[in-house]
């Protein structure tokens, strides 16, 4: 025993500095899982980028989906062995995610980041914070739409007969109209159901020509098969830019809700510190301020000094005009707004 | 060894053909456990999983998910609508498909070749490329709508983004499948049967009635039991042509488990879809029991 005991120090003390300078020169690689497309391009370009540049020992692999709901399933069936380090999604999808014990809780004393944030980036019952605010837009054709809208109602016009796309529930889209119509009402919010912005929906409902647009909203829109709608104001301002103004997007007089994307940290990331590490440059002011001057996501960070020409393209402006939303409360009662939804509003449209 | 001891040789006894029948049926029997039964069986599982009201899995059990579908009118007319209109998919595919497969059947020669891979070659393209083919086509500014405009036609026809959209990208979609089944049934098919009704004096649509028609009745019911399952399992057509107004199972399926989270939900319709598949299967082999 004692003679495999020495054996097994001299072994180690002999391989170890090989062992360690390995290590050192091996690039460390985590998985960051988030959403496809467009803001996989333009988070890769200011965030991972330089997160890379920064740390020369993390290598990032980004690793795309495209919802929320794809990345926790993918989530769940690697809880045995998970294969993902940091992951950004919707902050219901987040909850789903804490409850089932995939994330675990984001400690300021590892992240100080998580200080600088504003207080609404925090959420109680969440392990993760929030890393980008959106808010919904009235989206438009520049062509087909004159004057500019202004109101929610503008697209319940004759004129708009057939012509307005709305992501229906149970997209989110679909559901913060309904939440915003709601307030505008007067009803309760969650406690009634928002049935009141069902009840709202009615003028609309009829000159809807597609509950469910692709490949997303803004398409049908920029190429004039519909000619206005509601959309996410990231994705609106880059087809704004991208479109040379044929798309073009604002906050109706009726309001706005904002949609929260979270970062997590898996519960037994394979490489926890440099998750930590990737999570804390996220949270930091200069990221936050390239990617908000990339696409438009209005910041989580208090500190991030944003361009005016970028900031003044996201909700930061019209905080007042924000209606406030628990989204973990609606996500409770999800299933009977669906259930109005298909008996009172799909209806009203066919 | 002698003649007889020869021929003996070969022969085996009963007990050792159902040995070797057993051992074949080994390999099949393994894949279909693990690619067919495990999966079902999870599904299983899954249906009867306790989840909150947000969507999170606390690994408890539950039964009310089947309990909402047992007693929710809306899961009736779900599986109401998604019978109803994959039979009237399969309906219309077989019309349509039916004429090209017999006229592909007789012909002959280098023209049949090139017929055969133009009806196969939309299978090459994804279904998803050929919906968009078809939104471009059916919308109101589409190829329908601007012939229709340019007859006179004041208002543009809603022909997508309804039930009507869905039903003719789904045929389009579908007909390879029909035609294919039906080519196969088409070589039961002898054309000295037809000389034979036409030398006794049938006319070309009593030949049709009495004799093609009857004998190519197995493979109408194959393509027709093709097409229904392929139709009762799509759910990218619906879901581009339906434009959100249309509700089957297989959309349904989709959007609890990718959109809501849903997931026992999700399972518990799946299985409802497995039964309908239970289902029609049944009644194909019954019809080719009659048939036969």
């Amino acid at each position: 025993m004692k003679r495999r005991t020495f054996v097994a120090a001299t072994t180690s003390l002999i391989v170890a500095p090989w062992i360690n300078r390995a290590s050192a020169q091996q690039p460390v690689t985590i998985n960051v899982m988030a959403y496809t497309g467009l803001f996989q391009d333009r988070y890769t370009a200011a965030v991972v980028e330089p997160f890379m540049r920064a740390n020369p020992g993390i290598r990032v692999n980004y690793s795309p989906l495209p919802n929320s709901a794809a990345m926790i399933g993918q989530l769940r069936a690697q809880r045995a062995a998970p294969q993902v380090d940091v992951v950004i999604l919707d902050v219901t999808v987040a909850k789903v995610g804490t409850d089932e014990g995939i994330f675990s809780r984001l400690d300021a004393a590892a992240i100080p980041e998580i200080n600088e944030l504003y207080p609404n980036a925090r959420f109680p019952n969440v392990g993760g914070v929030a890393v980008t605010f959106d808010n919904l837009v009235m989206i438009y054709n520049t062509d087909a739409v004159k004057p500019p809208p202004t109101s929610l109602l503008d697209m319940a016009t004759p004129g708009m007969r057939g012509r307005v796309a709305i992501p229906g529930l149970p997209d989110i889209q679909g559901m913060s109209l309904v939440m915003i119509l709601d307030k505008l009402n007067g009803g309760p919010g969650v406690e009634g159901r928002f049935a009141k912005g069902i009840e709202a929906m009615a003028p609309i409902a009829p000159n809807v020509q597609t509950w469910e647009p692709r490949p997303d909203v803004y398409a049908p829109i920029i190429n004039g098969q519909a000619a206005i709608g509601i959309g996410w104001n990231a994705r609106a301002q880059v087809n704004a830019d991208t479109s040379n103004g044929k798309l073009a997007a604002l906050i109706p007089k009726e309001g706005t809700v904002f949609q929260i994307n979270v970062i997590n940290q898996v519960q037994g990331a394979p490489q926890a510190q440099a998750a930590q590490r990737f999570i804390s440059y996220a949270l930091s002011a200069p990221a936050q301020k390239a990617f908000t001057e990339s696409m438009f996501y209005a910041p989580t960070n208090a500190k991030a000094q944003i361009a005016p020409s970028a900031i003044d393209r996201t909700a930061v402006k019209f905080l007042d005009r924000v209606v406030p939303v628990d989204w973990i409360a609606v996500a409770g009662v999800r299933d009977q707004i669906m259930d109005q939804w298909r008996r009172r509003v799909i209806p009203l449209s066919r | 060894m002698s003649a007889a001891a020869t021929a003996q040789g070969p022969a085996q006894s009963p007990r050792g053909t159902t040995f070797t029948a057993a051992t074949l049926l080994v390999p099949i029997l393994l894949i279909n456990a693990i690619g067919f039964m495990l999966p079902v069986a999870n599904l299983a599982v899954i249906s009867v999983s306790e989840i909150r009201s947000s969507g999170a899995m606390t690994g408890g059990w539950s039964i009310a998910k089947w309990t909402t579908v047992a007693t929710d009118p809306f899961y009736w007319e779900l599986l109401a609508n998604t019978v109803r209109t994959s039979l009237i998919v399969t309906i219309l595919t077989l019309i349509v498909s039916y004429p090209i497969a017999l006229c592909l059947h007789r012909m002959n020669g280098a023209w049949k070749s090139i017929l055969l891979v133009l009806v196969i070659s939309p299978l090459l393209l994804s279904s998803v490329v050929r919906t968009y083919g078809w939104i471009a086509i059916l919308s109101d500014r589409g190829l329908v709508n601007s012939a229709l405009a340019a007859l006179g036609a004041q208002e543009p026809f809603r022909l997508m983004f309804n039930l009507t959209g869905v039903m003719i990208g789904l045929t389009e979609i579908l007909m390879p499948y029909m035609i294919l089944a039906l080519l196969a049934g088409f070589g039961r098919l002898d054309p000295r049967v037809e000389e034979a009704a036409a030398t006794l004096g049938a006319p070309p649509y009593r030949v049709f009635w009495r004799v093609v028609l009857p004998l190519s009745l197995p493979g109408v019911a194959l393509g027709s039991l093709l097409t229904f399952v392929l139709a009762i399992s799509s759910f990218i057509t619906p879901k581009l042509l339906g434009g959100g107004r249309v509700f089957l199972l297989a959309t349904e399926v989709y959007d609890q488990a990718i959109v809501t989270l849903d997931w026992p939900l999700a399972a518990t319709l799946s299985i409802i879809v497995l039964v309908v598949f239970g289902l029609a299967l049944a009644v194909y082999t019954r019809i080719l029991r009659q048939i036969g």
